[in-house]
């Protein structure tokens, strides 16, 4: 019987420091530690982090800015956060916000990155295709769901079909990963895909694909990244969390201000043609004023959709975005 | 004395559920028992993503397995007693099954998309390339080691290569070829959900579910679609452990 | 329904793998087996006794000369000849009476046909109750008589039986003697009967073949005219059987 008992207290603590809570790691006063930050692979809406990195903004901020991980989507980025690898991230709002909503993450969201910047992108030579209700029947790709291109084409298919008509509209929308879309697209896997820039761009220079509506179309500075902190980071590291901050405004500044600089640091990022990334930033609105409203629209739909549960969505959105680190820079 | 064969892991879910209440394993890292059940029900009543069913997402898995290990059954007995039975077609095949077959199934899964497509005969294929080699490797040993004496019995008995085929090969490499069918579906099982997760077209399926879950971070959804896997998985073995011991009541 | 073997200049010679060398196992060897008989065969261990059956069964081929059966030349395997192995070589998947239908699956008997004729040779061959009973199942000496049933089914007009009872116990193999003979006395096969006991041969046979060690030729012929049931330490077979011996024992034989 003892040997069992021991046995068991074994499993527990074997259990318990595999998936227990690392006593506060990020807490003390280690100034020299780096933030950990994280953007995704090709993604054009990250420009501002690498104009940032590129031009030494962090540093002029008087921050240390490690690169903790380049991710594929959003999703892996909360996972990293979930796992306490991440103190910042330029992420998708959405992954942000489901990840939040179900608990398995907690940040809390200090800047916009952009708005805007995805296309619904059809066939070149189908020519059928004029408007959002010829998808009828058809096949649509989106990154993923509850993703930002799911909601979009779901609420521009509302708004495109007339009430009595909405309750027949049948557009089958699948999931693929945006690096196979153009591909999936081209052999006529698929008749359209929404995805962020420059995969659209990219469609287009190849020839492939042509814009059958720009997300601004769809829906006027809809909310897309967002720059995350997690919230026990903000909460014991303010000045750092403002220092990342200002460096982001001043990279979102000079995007606007040098774009022919801009598109060549986004070439040397994405690794794709100046065309491309040009013809991409056309339809990226970089901005770093949180829209609130959107984000809340945002919410009801993911829980009338039951991707995630909140009670009361503006009440969630208040606690999930915190726009006090903006304003006090902006006020200094 | 089978209930004993229960206690471990009862006793793992108890404890597990116990450091859970207790706090001291965070649930968006590992959710409780209680949890994984609620999001067991979630999967099946609600849907993930929502609407889709739990039962959907099984049948269209049970369906692309099924469609794979069968193509690979089909092709890969025949082949496997021809193979056994001839030397020379042995030597000539030999070759090409031992480059192929060490590559993994998932390693395929960009070129079954460039020639399948994103949909089910994609995945039928990788599940047939990981169901193909063990069948068809038991198979021929399985030929192989057929006494001779008896395929010359048959002979004796004036049995044709279509009855010595189908009367003396086949069945007497049945017990091989079990095996190789039971490898191979535990594998083609396995490879079926790694490769849902690369996209289908339906929108249905097993892996898909939890790449749907990971993406909207629920780890209670994860974990129960993942002990539905390897229930799925158990049942699969275990009713053709069932036919097996049916078929070689004579070994 | 017998019918006569005929064995004219039959020789085989193997070759190694690599062709370079030769061993010839049967030298041109010369013999006839009228309808009906019982004829046996014996001699060294190793001689070639069980080649040359594989030969007439047509499980291997000559090098050189003729297997006439009923006055024609055979070339390749002949339908009308059986073969009983050593070994029983009863497919272990099959039951008793699935064993025994085997040559008339083949030979596309509809199933009724078939079961009645299996169940006729059950009941005979005295494996009443072991119908569905699989080899592993089974005795030495039942599996020896499913074998026999197996072949004899096919009603083939020449029973080649290699050592068939080899395997068994003394007892068991004095059974199935008795029980073959009965068996044969009232069907009347021509039976090539190859063993390497002496005194079986010498109870069982009409006739008795002496081979010599390889390559193998005909050394003697004996007949065996004594009425059956034979006494197995009578004077007449002691006698037989002590010429046999001594023709084997020799010291040189080619």
């Amino acid at each position: 019987m003892y040997r069992v008992i021991r046995k068991l207290f074994v499993l527990s603590v074997a259990l318990v420091t595999m998936f227990g809570t690392p006593a506060a790691s990020n807490a003390g006063t280690e100034e020299a530690k780096p933030v950990r930050m994280a953007y995704l692979q090709s993604d054009i809406h990250h420009l501002a982090f690498w104009v940032a990195l590129e031009r030494g903004y962090f540093e002029k901020e008087g921050v240390a800015v490690d690169v903790a991980g380049v991710f594929k989507a959003g999703p892996e980025v909360m996972t990293a956060f979930a796992s306490g690898a991440l103190d910042m991230a330029y992420v998708g709002e959405a992954p942000a916000t489901t990840a939040v909503a179900n608990g398995a993450a907690r940040v809390v969201v200090v800047s916009q990155v952009n708005t805007e910047g995805s296309a619904l992108v059809v066939s070149k030579e189908d020519h059928t295709l004029t408007s959002l209700k010829d998808l009828q029947e058809k096949t649509v790709a989106v990154p993923g769901h509850s993703t930002v291109q799911d909601f979009l084409l779901r609420r521009a298919l509302d708004k495109a079909f007339e009430p009595e008509e909405l309750s027949d509209y049948r557009v089958n929308i699948i999931v693929i990963k945006p690096p196979e879309m153009i591909g999936a697209l081209r052999t006529g896997q698929i008749d359209a895909f929404v995805a962020w820039e420059p995969y659209p761009s990219k469609a287009f220079t190849m020839g492939v694909g042509r814009n059958l509506a720009t997300s601004h179309d769809m829906w006027p500075e809809h909310p897309c990244c967002v720059l995350a902190a997690d919230s026990k980071f903000a909460d014991s590291h303010p000045e750092r969390v403002r220092a990342v901050l200002a460096a982001h405004l001043a990279a979102t500044r000079f995007i606007h201000d040098h774009p022919d600089e801009a598109v060549r640091i986004g070439v040397k990022y994405t690794g794709m043609d100046e065309e491309t990334v040009k013809s991409a930033l056309k339809n990226v609105h970089y901005t770093t004023k949180l829209n609130v409203e959107g984000e809340k629209e945002y919410v009801r739909f993911l829980t009338e959709l039951q991707y995630i549960r909140v009670k009361n969505p503006d009440a969630f959105v208040d606690r999930f975005i915190n726009p006090k680190f903006l304003s006090e820079i902006q006020a200094q | 004395m089978k209930w004993k064969r229960a206690l471990p892991p009862l006793c793992l879910i108890v404890i597990w559920q116990g450091l859970s209440s207790l706090g001291l394993i965070p649930s968006f890292k590992l959710p409780s028992p209680r949890e994984v059940l609620w999001g067991l029900l979630d999967l099946s009543v609600v849907g993930m993503p929502p609407g889709r069913l739990l039962h959907d997402h099984i049948l269209h898995s049970l369906y692309r397995v099924f469609s794979g290990y069968g193509a690979a059954a089909v092709i890969a007995i025949p082949l496997g007693i021809a193979m056994g039975w001839s030397r020379r077609l042995r030597d000539a095949f030999e070759p090409i099954v031992e480059i192929i077959r060490p590559i993994p199934p998932l390693a395929w899964i960009p070129i079954a998309i460039l020639w399948f497509g994103i949909g089910n005969r994609s995945a039928a294929f990788i599940i047939f390339l990981g169901a193909f080699f063990p069948i068809l490797l038991n198979t021929i040993s399985g030929v192989v080691s057929i006494d001779r004496i008896l395929i010359e019995a048959a002979r004796t008995l004036n049995a044709s290569s279509r009855d010595i085929f189908l009367k003396v090969l086949l069945p007497g490499s049945v017990p091989s070829i079990m095996t190789g069918l039971r490898i191979g579906i535990g594998i083609g099982w396995m490879t079926l959900v790694a490769a849902e997760f690369t996209g289908v077209r339906q929108g249905y399926g097993l892996g898909y579910m939890i790449m749907t879950a990971r993406d909207i971070q629920r780890a209670d959804e994860i974990l129960a679609g993942m002990l539905v896997i390897g229930a799925i998985g158990l049942a699969i073995d275990v009713s053709l452990q069932f036919v097996e011991r049916r078929l070689i009541q004579w070994r | 329904m017998a019918l006569s073997l005929e064995l004219v200049e039959l020789t085989k010679v193997f070759q190694s793998d690599r062709g370079e060398e030769s061993v010839e196992v049967i030298a041109p060897l010369n013999c006839r087996v009228e309808k009906g008989r019982f004829v046996s065969i014996v001699g060294p261990s190793g001689c070639g006794k069980t080649t040359l059956l594989r030969l007439i069964a047509g499980l291997d081929k000559a090098s050189a000369g003729k297997i006439v059966l009923d006055g024609k030349v055979v070339t390749q395997r002949d339908e009308r000849v059986g073969l009983v192995f050593q070994e029983f070589a009863l497919f272990p998947w099959r039951t008793t009476i699935e064993n025994i239908e085997m040559g008339l699956e083949i030979k596309r008997v509809p199933e009724k046909k078939r079961r009645e004729a299996a169940l006729d040779y059950i009941r005979a061959f005295g494996l009443s109750g072991f119908e569905n009973k699989y080899p592993k199942e089974l005795s030495g000496g039942m599996k020896q008589r499913v074998a026999i049933a197996r072949t004899l089914i096919m009603n083939p007009e020449v029973v080649l039986m290699d050592e068939p009872f080899g395997a068994l116990d003394s007892q068991t193999r004095n059974d199935l003697q008795r029980f073959l003979l009965d068996v044969w006395s009232r069907r009347g096969d021509t039976i090539l009967f190859v063993t390497h006991n002496v005194d079986e041969a010498v109870f069982l046979s009409d006739r008795i073949l002496v081979l010599s060690k390889r390559p193998t030729r005909i050394l003697a012929g004996f007949e065996v005219d004594m009425p059956r049931p034979r006494d197995r330490t009578g004077t007449d077979s002691n006698r037989i059987r002590k010429a046999i011996l001594r023709l084997l024992a020799e010291p040189g034989t080619p």
